[in-house]
This record gives C-alpha cells, structure tokens and sequence, in this order.
C-alpha cells in the first residue's frame, strides 16, 4: 500500500459558531432562568412573609439593632418616644413589637425602620420638621412598614437573591460580602408601592391619633422642592418622587374626606438637635 | 459595580488577545502542515511499504496550550446550561495539532512515523491544556 499525503480542507473539529454569538445568547439564557427564578420564589416570599411568626421577625430585629446604641434615650429620643406612644395607641392590628425610637446624627434626610420594631430617625430630619404632626407623620409611616411586614418581603427577596447568586457562583467570602449588602440595602428600600401603602396608613393612623390631617402632606411638599431629579430617572427610584407622594396623599385626603384638623407646634427644639453630632452616614 | 467593570474588562482583553494568538498560532500550524506533508505519521502498527529498515526511534512532540479568560467564562456559561463547549474546542486542536508537528520536528530525515498516539491533559485548573503526540520514526535503508 502507498501512502500519499495530502492536505485535510476544512476543520471538523471545530464549531463553526461565532464565539461571541455563542457568549452573548448564553448570558441572555442564564439571565432570563434568574429572572424567572427570581419573579417565582419572590412571589413565594410575598406568599411566606405575611405568615412569619412575630417571634421570628424579633430574633431578626435583634439582628439588625446590634448597631445601636444601648441605655437611657437621649432627651430628644423621648420626646420622640412620646409621639410614637400617642401613636401607638391607636395604631390598629400593629405586630406586637416594643417600638423605639433612635436618632442618629446624620447629614441625610431619612428615617427608617428596622426589623422588630425599631425605628431610627436622621437628625436632619427633625430639622426640616416645623410640626408635630409632621414629624408624627413620619413615624407613622414607618409604622405602616412594620403593620404591611414589608421588612420581611425585602429581606426575603434579598435573601433570595442572594441565595441564586450563591448556587450559581459558589459561596466564597466575596458572597458573604453580598449578604451584607443584600441586608442592608434591604433594610433601607422598599418599593414604590409599599411606600405608598405606608403613606395610606399613616394618613389614616394620623387622623384617628391628632383628629385631623393638618401637616400630613407638608414634609413631602418642602421635599419636593428639595428634589431636582429628573422624574424619568425617578422611575427606577426606590422611594416615589415626592411630588406624585404628595398629590397621592391629597387624593386620599379628598377620597376619604378626612378632616383637617389643629397642627401641634414642634416640641423639638433646635438646641436638642445640635446636641447630636452629626456624622455622614 | 467596580468587580463588574473589572470583570468585562477582563473579558475584553481576553477576547481580543485570545482571539490574535489564537489566528496566528493556526497560520503557523497550517504552514509547518504544509512543510511537513512530505513525512506521513500513520496510527498504523504495521509497515504500510515492504521495504528493509535501516534504524527506528521513538519520538514525542509535546505543546501546551492556554486558554483565555474569554474562553473561561465562555465555558463556565456552558456548564450552567449544558451543551457542546466550543469554547475549548480550538484550544484542543492546537494542542494536538501543534504537539503531532512539533513530533514531526524531532524526527528530521524519517520515512515516515508509524503508531502515533496522541494523547491529553489538563494542566492547571485554570485551564491550559497538554497535548502529547508519540510514535515510532522508521528510517529505510538509503
């Protein structure tokens, strides 16, 4: 037998797929299944959360609170505490939680609640606050966030992520990072329309507590003003742009017919805010 | 979002690098092929020509070849989903390839290379891949 070499034309072993094609369609595979994933087991979260036992939700807030300070409130704190009690008493359905309030100095205007009952107010807030009312106002908001159980949903969904991102990448220290993150952030935002179902109960809780609406929109107006934010960017926004918050809240002040009522002067006064130092949180 | 930028960043460098090595490795390779079509290598274990044997030798060509970090996540894609993994289908073509030239090389005046094997490995887990390519040179009396 004769052997002739020859030249093989082509190459058999070898795909004949673009590399990039092949990257791209894969990456729009993968993030379509988390997607889908991630719609499924959050709304197995919406499903879990109302369900979650309020001793479970009090092992979480203990948690979440190590990062405060323990012993007697500041002077400010109680006096915040007082409004809240005032509050709390009417508050209807509330988990039953020891809510507390904290101030934290900080040059940032927010406030938010923390798993199993605690609520920490920026200092900043209290200054832009010209009533008791308003300042009620935002706590009762953030008691509408613990009477919806929306920290559970945020942290459920948080968690969920997380628990995708970890299956999927392997559970090293750089995931242990995000669980943090998750957390936080977590803790932090809600969305649009929990915000908005907060407000609702606030509004209502506000009503039956001082018998009138006065200086429930007012926070949210000087807000507004504040906000230079282009309203498309808004939409990706955690929190409602003010504005559309405050015409919300007039609608539902109109719908319900809720009366006016007598504002409270604000009882905080400016001296006690400069006691706490501010830091940038 | 920085970890993100970083990780694009070194997608790009190795789709771009990958692919230019890559293209010139194959221009190489099909030239020696060309060079050396002249010296069969045949899986045979048996002479294919009736012809008396001054002296045989075991020879080996050897190539190691790494992969890109575009090919790695390319791969680890592929592995969520299941599939065929064209991402190292080139990288293991090279090797082969370059490994039976490189075998071809170390038997200068041979009549042709008789039971060549090829065989492979994985390197490091971060995926470089050896190709051995052996067999045995058969020079006829001149």
């Amino acid at each position: 037998m004769k052997f002739t070499p020859r030249q093989i034309k082509g190459n058999v072993n070898i795909s004949p797929v673009s590399p990039v094609k092949d990257f791209f369609e894969l990456v729009l595979r993968i993030l379509g299944l988390i997607l889908a994933a991630y719609i499924l087991l959050g709304l197995a979260v919406d499903y879990i959360a109302p369900r979650v036992s309020i001793k479970t939700e009090r092992k979480l807030g203990r948690l979440f609170s190590a990062g405060l300070k323990k012993g007697e409130p500041s002077g400010l704190e109680a006096r915040l505490q007082r409004i809240l009690d005032e509050l709390l008493e009417k508050g209807r359905e509330l988990p039953p939680f020891t809510y507390k309030v904290y101030v934290e100095g900080s040059k940032k205007i927010n406030a938010f609640a923390l798993p199993g009952g605690n609520i920490v107010v920026f200092s900043a807030l209290l200054k832009k606050a010209d009533s008791e009312n308003e300042l009620a106002m935002v706590l009762a908001h953030e008691l509408g966030h613990f009477y919806h159980r929306d920290h559970l949903r945020g942290l459920g969904r948080g968690l969920i992520f997380l628990l995708i991102s970890s299956v999927l990448f392997g559970g090293d220290s750089s995931a242990n990072n995000l669980i943090h993150n998750a957390l936080t952030s977590a803790q932090m935002s809600f969305s649009r329309s929990q915000e908005r179902a907060a407000d609702l109960y606030a509004l209502d809780l506000l009503n039956k507590t001082y018998g009138g609406v006065a200086g429930a929109v007012d926070f949210f107006e000087k807000m507004s003003f504040k906000e230079k934010c282009w309203p498309v960017f808004y939409v990706f926004s955690s929190h409602p742009y003010p504005q559309s918050r405050v015409a919300a809240l007039k609608e539902a002040i109109k719908i319900k017919g809720y009366p006016v009522g007598q504002k409270r002067p604000n009882i905080i006064s400016e001296d006690a805010i400069q006691e706490t130092k501010e830091k940038d949180i | 979002m920085l970890d993100l930028i970083f990780l694009v960043i070194m997608i790009g460098v190795g789709y771009f690098a990958g692919t230019r090595v890559e293209k010139k490795h194959y221009k190489s390779i099909e030239e020696r092929e060309a060079k050396f079509i002249y010296l069969p290598a045949v899986s045979s274990k048996n002479l294919l020509e009736d012809r008396p044997i001054d002296s045989t030798l075991l020879v080996q060509g050897n190539a190691v070849i790494a992969t890109d970090y575009f090919k790695v996540i390319l791969a680890g894609l592929r592995n969520l989903l299941g599939g065929e993994v064209s991402a190292y289908e080139s990288l293991l073509d090279r090797a082969r390839r370059e490994a039976v030239l490189r075998l071809k090389e170390s038997a200068q005046g041979a009549d042709i290379i008789l039971n060549l094997r090829i065989e492979t490995c994985q390197i490091s887990t971060a995926g470089s891949t050896e190709a051995l390519a052996y067999g045995t040179a058969v020079y006829y009396k001149k």
